[in-house]
């Protein structure tokens, strides 16, 4: 058989061949190849990362609340951190930088990427298109070990002489260049070192979501039958197989700067710093679409599921997806208003900045429209993938202001700029992974999570979150700069003290709550309900198998002969009709006997 | 692929020939001392000649379906949009960046 | 009413193998990994020309010229092993793949001595003791061109070397698995791979000397 058809003739054998032996625990736990195990560890980093992130940011927030007071347990930490007093430990300035900028980088990195796109690309992409696994399932392997070791690398920049990086996550130069105004001097190369093994682990993953949409559908799975969480993790894998190369590019650049000496953003030796933002900013802006964009595809799955109703226009949620995709390259000076560009380049970024905002506000209506006259469910996953629609306009709307060069030239860098940040990330991605994780818990633990106690976190983390960002709007446009050890110093910032430790209060009680999601991560993982197959009467493909599902996946190839949405279709006899219904099938399909090769040519 | 494409081999070594050709006249043509826009416009067209030859009959795009070609093609737009952008950058704000 | 074949879609996927698919797809993020670097050559150069030299001035065309012709007979090479072991020709396969090996190896090497000879004239990456002179000209002349040039080239040459020598070791995997007989006409995928990647190494090559030696 030639290689095609063998190929073929596999994934089409998909349930034939599985009759292996048992896979030894170390292959089946650590070095997994299972799509699903793989999806775990993500999760399971991740979410380890995300506590740290978040740790981080609770000091800053003792800082900014409390200024150079001696911080609760600060005495554990070394002195290089927080100068020990009579009183306690008090922040150094250094130390802050550092934590603004591994807050940032850990949770961009280490959370938040790795959770929709290694957790929920992993999981949903073989389930959802019908695979029984993905194209490169050694290469998915290679993916998750590289990114372990980066993460250790990052974490240990916190125990170097100088501490971790200090530059921002954004990493300009020349503060970036050398140690001279940073205090830091290997934690800054070993950033650069960890997110360059970073980049190559998010790569070879990308390759492989890409490869697997494209070639490993099963019969019947047409583009336009696939379900729009697949789409956007089709999209983003996309943008970060073209946008990590820059930065791994110019990630190199700097190391070299930093270590052999080379000039390429020095300009005391004729180098260009406004190079670098060209650099990190072109992949830069690419990256916040990678971060928004799996969200925006579990919460249409979600919505759609727990309103009992189809998407409101499919087809345009998938241009939308494809456009943000598109116009997501051409924004990136959008970061750099500030920088001295020529007014006439700036007011072409500033018009295809509005322009992207278009397939967005697309996707928002089209939410709203299927939420209009739905049967809403208000379950856990609801709640969150609401409270990010919700939560997604108002960071969207704040980016409209940044948008407009003149407006960004007073906001830039302001506290109003943290406020979009995490409106979007926090408002946006966090609550869809917190709605994906609870949506998609049964598929992984065969359990469901406890819904009282998930609705408990999810009020208590939607009401505390909006009294910690939403007046940093405020504070930004009073001036507050971002990135400030002591915004005291300034007389004119005095007054926005009170406000500060207001915020740092609640950001306290937003921390403390997130342990209600971690109780009942855990718990439910042991004491869980049990689940069914198809706990939500979803009509997607990873629905139509256990839970969780075997290796493999699929005991017989499925059919797909519909869309992913009908939802409350006059055809069924429920209000969900699975995708591998045949037509005129009624409420369930039952698969079709494996077809033989020659009668699927295409 | 598979044996049995339905066409016969390409034609490599005349594609050769061409690459070697090229080569020298590229060389050549770099020290004519021809004003350097002109130069560079003139080297770059018969460097990308030489890629598209290698990427068409080496690397079998011209056999392949389609849509892998209009893929292979994705990232030339943003490499064109990252250059341009920024020189276009560098010339209008006056000296350097 | 029970559904037939005609009411299933065609297959999906692009009716290119996996394995053939995944490596296109990896090329196309190192096109974007060349971009940035080749791309920051050119936006420096714009911005600071007088950081740079004429063609020849300091980096030797005709030896590099003879390496680029050594690079393009290895795709030569290696295409001949692809259509070799197309035909079933397990001999011709090893052949033609220990010949892309020698010759890759030998560029790699070439490189190696370049850079010898570069450095040893003061042309290196090192800002603070970059001291380029022409080629040819006597100790103590003046100082050609500045840093950016050194940083440049080196990491744009030394990255393109780098993925000539992972190349290469790929290469002697290939050979290696060739000579157990791992791949036929009907199951050369892996040759079908390692060919594109050494192509596209060769492609890269070709933009890449006419950039920075040319120009």
């Amino acid at each position: 058989m030639s290689t095609t058809e063998q190929e073929m003739g596999k994934a089409l054998d998909a349930g034939g061949h599985h009759d292996h032996h048992e896979i030894p625990w170390i292959r089946q736990y650590i070095f997994a190849t299972d799509h699903k195990m793989i999806a775990k560890q993500f999760m399971f980093v991740s979410l380890f990362f995300l506590v740290v992130g978040g740790a981080l940011a609770g000091m800053m927030r003792w800082q900014l609340g409390f200024p150079s007071q001696p911080m609760p347990g600060g005495m554990i930490l070394p002195d290089a951190m927080m100068a020990p007093t009579p009183n306690g430990a008090i922040m150094l300035p250094e130390f802050y930088n550092s934590l603004v900028t591994m807050h940032g980088t850990i949770m961009i990195f280490f959370a938040i990427m790795p959770l929709l796109v290694g957790l929920f690309g992993n999981l949903l992409i073989p389930l959802q298109i019908g695979a029984e696994d993905m194209a490169f399932p050694r290469l998915n392997m290679v993916s998750f070990w590289l990114a372990v070791p980066a993460g250790i690398l990052m974490l240990a920049s916190f125990g170097v002489e100088g501490g971790a990086a200090g530059a921002g996550w954004t990493s300009y130069a020349p503060l970036s260049t050398s140690g001279e105004w940073t205090g830091v001097y290997l934690g800054q190369q070993l950033w650069l070192a960890s997110l360059t093994i970073l980049g190559f682990s998010s790569l070879v993953g990308s390759v492989n979501y890409i490869s697997t949409v494209i070639n490993m559908r099963a019969p019947g799975m047409t583009w336009f039958r696939m379900p729009l969480a697949t789409w956007s993790l089709f999209v983003t894998a996309v943008l970060i197989l073209l946008a990590i190369p820059i930065l791994a590019g110019a990630l190199i650049m700097l190391l070299f700067d930093q270590t052999i000496g080379t000039g390429f953003f020095r300009p005391e030796v004729g180098g260009e710093p406004l190079l670098w933002q060209h650099l990190f900013w072109f992949f830069g802006h690419p990256e916040v679409y990678i971060l928004i964009l799996p969200a925006m595809g579990i919460t249409s799955e979600v919505l759609a599921n727990r309103a009992r109703k189809p998407i409101f226009g499919y087809h345009s949620m998938v241009l939308a997806i494809v456009g943000i995709g598109f116009l997501g390259w051409i924004v990136w000076g959008h970061h750099m208003f500030q920088s001295g560009m020529n007014p006439l380049l700036g007011t072409s970024f500033m018009i295809s900045t509005m322009a992207i905002a278009v397939p967005s506000a697309i996707k928002v209506f089209n939410w709203l429209a299927t939420l209009w006259k739905a049967d809403i469910h208000l379950d856990v996953p609801m709640l969150h993938a609401l409270a990010f629609v919700s939560m997604f306009i108002i960071g969207g709307l704040s980016g409209i202001f940044m948008a407009n060069t003149p407006v960004d030239i007073y906001i830039h860098d302001t506290y109003f700029i943290v406020a979009h940040i995490h409106y979007v990330l926090f408002g946006g991605s966090l609550f869809a992974i917190f709605a994906g994780i609870t949506f998609w818990f049964p598929k992984m633990f065969g359990r469901m999570m406890n819904e009282p106690l998930g609705k408990v976190h999810f009020v208590l983390t939607l009401i505390f979150y909006n009294l910690v960002f939403f007046p940093m709007h405020n504070l930004g446009l009073r001036g507050m700069m971002r990135r400030i050890y002591d915004f005291t110093q300034y007389e004119f910032l005095a007054p926005l003290q009170p406000m500060n430790q207001f915020i740092t209060v609640f950001a306290f009680l937003l921390i403390a709550t997130q342990v209600l999601f971690v109780i009942n991560f855990f718990w439910s993982i042991f004491k869980g309900e049990k689940a069914s197959e198809n706990p939500w009467d979803s009509n997607t493909l990873e629905w139509t198998v256990p839970s969780p599902p075997p290796h493999g996946n699929f005991a017989e190839m499925p059919m797909v002969y519909r869309g992913p949405y009908e939802y409350s279709s006059p055809e069924s006899d429920t209000d969900f009709l699975p995708q591998t219904t045949p037509p005129g099938g009624g409420s369930s399909g039952v698969p079709e006997p494996t077809p033989t090769p020659e009668g699927v040519e295409a | 692929m598979a044996t049995g494409e339905g066409h016969k081999a390409p034609p490599y070594m005349m594609v050769f020939g061409v690459l070697a050709v090229l080569t020298v006249l590229e060389v050549l043509f770099a020290f004519t001392g021809l004003p350097k826009i002109w130069l560079a416009l003139g080297l770059i067209a018969m460097a990308v000649w030489k890629a598209v030859l290698v990427a068409l009959y080496y690397m079998h795009l011209r056999f392949e379906p389609t849509r892998l070609w209009v893929m292979a093609l994705a990232p030339v737009p943003l490499a064109i949009i990252l250059v341009a952008v920024v020189i276009k950058e560098i010339f209008t704000t006056g000296s350097g960046f | 009413m029970t559904p037939t074949t005609a009411d299933r879609a065609p297959m999906a996927g692009m009716k290119v193998y996996n394995l053939k698919l995944g490596m296109w797809v990896f090329l196309l993020s190192e096109v974007m990994f060349f971009t940035g670097l080749i791309g920051a050559y050119i936006i420096l150069r714009f911005a600071h020309p007088e950081a740079f030299a004429e063609p020849g001035v300091v980096l030797n065309v005709p030896l590099t010229a003879f390496n680029t012709f050594v690079l393009i007979c290895s795709s030569v090479t290696m295409v001949k092993a692809f259509a070799a072991i197309e035909q079933g020709d397990q001999q011709g396969l090893q052949k033609w793949l220990l010949a892309t090996i020698l010759l890759g190896a030998f560029f790699v090497g070439v490189q190696i001595v370049e850079y010898t000879i570069l450095t040893g004239e003061g042309f290196v990456p090192m800002a603070e003791s970059y001291h380029a002179i022409a080629r040819g000209a006597a100790e103590g002349s003046a100082v050609i061109g500045g840093p950016l040039y050194g940083a440049t080239f080196y990491t744009m040459t030394g990255f393109h070397g780098a993925h000539v020598s992972i190349g290469v070791l790929c290469l002697c995997f290939t050979w290696w698995r060739a000579r157990k007989g791992a791949y036929t006409a009907g199951s050369l995928g892996g040759v079908e791979i390692m060919g594109l990647y050494w192509h596209f190494v060769d492609l890269v090559w070709i933009l890449l000397f006419t950039i920075v030696y040319l120009i």
